[in-house]
């Protein structure tokens, strides 16, 4: 009798049926528990779980001080009030009069008492000086607000630009679209280049080549973007429906008509929600190259940052936040009217 | 077993016939042949149905006709064009096809579906902007008249339609490249009983009003009897009748859908 057979002889009470876990699972899930302890001991990750205690603990009142809250209590108290307002001794303003009659703004002056050596009595006297100040009730705001519109701009054009390159890639990424089996293998291995390279890293070094500001950042962020959007085209294309392109097919229409009229239909909404998606990403990837010094509301941060001056970082963070939020909910929208 | 039969025969008299298929044979992998040497004549233009049960070749057939399957053996003359790789545009260009799941560009309007019909005779840049010559666009207004549809489903999208409205669109999208042959492969098999009436309708009048030949599949005897000019009985991927539909005896038609996988019954019928 072979095994087929004594299989099929078998009583049903006999049946053996497959188990849920079988040893391999349990052999594999002891292995990734041996490297994951590993390397929790490598990265001291005890220390994680201490300071977080002693930091909830501090918080609690029932510990006096943690390194987590001493770290932070800086920044936070720092941080509160945030900015909004732009004050400026008249002495560093050029353009005063064109300042001037914004609105809003207005000079105020300030008495502040010095205290100074008098050359000729030699004596240590207090004077007192007013300073003047140009105010612009919203003028760091205003700064920020621009600064937030030009990361959104980097992000925007990054997306273009990306959207542009990777349709003519994603054809030849296309097994049944690309020209040659060679180019489809050249095609697929360039554009996984090109994702696996860091927008932060990448920027890093463009900085050098194009200078600071935006430029650098949206060649940054169209590279890596150009890398995602040409492999998901691809595979869109790969998997659309076969049956509608061989109907066009056998009219006798060649690959591209194909493509046109049976495949890129098909594939719209997707390559639309996948474009939306890299935009709203890069959104927020445009804020963190900017770090770098690739432009945009990053560079102002890290200026800020770097210069302690916590309460202008905090009016930052805030605009960041609620411009994401508000892509976000555009964002939804507009995959609702599209797709 | 004649699985391969004298080339000449049919190479000869070729021009001049809508199709001759000869010796047709094709396996997938190394199961069992789809398609064991099938030979038949299509000389004027008929509604021809295949008839055979399921797995029995009608596909394998069909899509081989349209250069959609490599054959292993065997020629394919489509209007006297042999069907090869350097030939395939051209036959292609005489074909029309319908499909079982009617093969329509869900997200393209009914319309829209009818023009890619015309692809072939377009500009590249008039296909990338689908802006189609007027008389082209009155053609494609006038075929889905034709068919049944209406001015408002015709600017429906395709997804919209229902399934009877959809393989009309087929239909006529398969008319507007002015073919010369129509390979239908169970347009009705997803349609209930009406409506498939109306379509098999539909087709016997692109054979006595547009005077293109039809080769249509199907599994329904009762059908194929109602509406063919001509019967092709595929068994095991077989030709095991050929004849008009009087000719179909009960004894035939059971011997047709016998077992699947049963040996089919040598018989000597052939074009
Ligand atoms: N793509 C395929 N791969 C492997 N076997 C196939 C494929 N298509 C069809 N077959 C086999 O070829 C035989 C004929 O199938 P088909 O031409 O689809 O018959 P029908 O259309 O009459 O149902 C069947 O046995 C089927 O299993
Ligand atoms: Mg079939």
């Amino acid at each position: 009798m072979t095994e087929v057979e004594e299989l099929r002889a078998r009583k049903p009470e006999a049946w053996r049926l497959k188990p849920a876990f079988d040893a391999r699972i349990l052999l594999l899930s002891f292995l990734a528990f041996c490297g994951l302890a590993l390397s929790a001991h490598r990265l001291e990750l005890g220390r994680l779980f201490s300071d977080v205690g002693s930091f909830l603990l501090a918080s609690a009142g029932l510990k006096d001080g943690s390194s987590i809250g001493d770290g932070m209590s800086g920044l936070v108290t720092g941080m509160f009030p945030i900015v909004v307002d732009e004050r400026t001794p008249i002495e560093y303003v050029d353009d005063l009069e064109v300042r001037l009659v914004r609105p809003f703004a207005h000079l105020e002056q300030v008495a502040t008492a010095e205290t100074v050596l008098d050359p000729d009595t030699l004596e240590i006297v207090t004077r007192e000086t007013a300073k003047t100040f140009l105010v612009e009730p919203w003028g760091y705001l205003g700064l920020v607000l621009l600064k937030m519109l030009e990361t959104v701009e980097i992000a925007i054009w990054a997306t273009l630009f990306a959207i542009a390159a990777s349709l003519p890639l994603s054809i030849l990424c296309a097994r049944n679209y690309s020209p040659h089996i060679l180019v489809y293998a050249a095609g697929r291995t360039f554009v996984s280049f090109l994702r696996s390279v860091p927008e932060l890293i990448s920027a890093l070094f463009l900085v050098l080549a194009f200078g600071f500001g935006a430029i650098p950042g949206i060649v940054a962020l169209a590279i890596h973007s150009t890398g995602f959007l040409a492999k998901f085209f691809a595979e869109d294309i790969e998997s659309a429906d076969v049956r509608p392109q061989e109907a066009i097919a056998v009219t006798g229409a060649g690959r591209l008509a194909v493509l046109r009229l049976a495949v890129i239909p098909q594939v719209l909404p997707s390559f639309t929600g996948l474009s939306l998606y890299i935009l709203d990403r890069n959104v927020r990837m445009a804020t963190v190259i900017g770090l770098v010094g690739a432009g945009g509301i990053g560079q102002e941060l890290k200026g800020r940052f770097d210069m302690f001056q916590y309460d202008r970082v905090g009016t930052l963070l805030l605009v960041i936040f609620l411009t994401v939020l508000l892509l976000d909910f555009l964002a939804a929208r507009i995959r609702r009217v599209l797709i | 077993m004649p699985a391969k039969r004298s080339r000449s025969i049919a190479s000869q008299a070729s021009a001049g016939r809508l199709l001759s298929c000869d010796g047709l044979v094709k396996s997938y992998g190394d199961g069992p042949p789809a398609l064991g040497g099938v030979s038949f004549v299509m000389e004027a233009p008929q509604f021809t149905v295949l008839l055979g049960s399921s797995g029995s070749g009608k596909t394998t057939l069909l899509r081989a006709i349209a250069g959609l399957v490599p054959l292993d053996q065997g020629e394919i003359h489509v209007t006297g064009v042999a069907l090869t790789r350097a030939n395939l545009k051209t036959v292609r260009r005489r074909l029309g096809m319908v499909h079982q799941e009617f093969g329509l560009t869900d997200r393209l309007t009914a319309a829209q579906n009818v023009l890619a019909g015309a692809a072939p005779d377009l500009s590249w840049s008039r296909l990338l902007f689908q802006a189609y010559p007027t008389p082209l666009r009155q053609r494609a207004c006038s075929l889905l008249a034709e068919v049944g549809l209406t001015e408002i489903q015709a600017n429906r999208k395709a997804r919209e339609l229902s399934g009877g409205q959809r393989q009309r669109v087929g239909i006529a999208r398969a008319l507007i490249g002015q073919p010369q042959l129509f390979l239908a492969d169970e347009p009705v098999a997803n349609l209930d009983p009406q409506t498939a009436s109306g379509i098999l309708a539909l087709l016997r009048e692109a054979v006595t009003v547009h005077g293109v030949g039809v080769l249509c599949s199907l599994h329904q005897t009762d059908l194929a009897c109602q509406y063919a000019d001509r019967i092709i009985g595929l068994q095991g991927g077989r030709l095991v009748f050929d004849g008009p539909p009087a000719d179909l005896s009960p004894a035939a038609t059971a011997a047709l859908f016998a077992g699947a996988g049963a040996a089919a019954v040598p018989t000597s019928t052939a074009a």
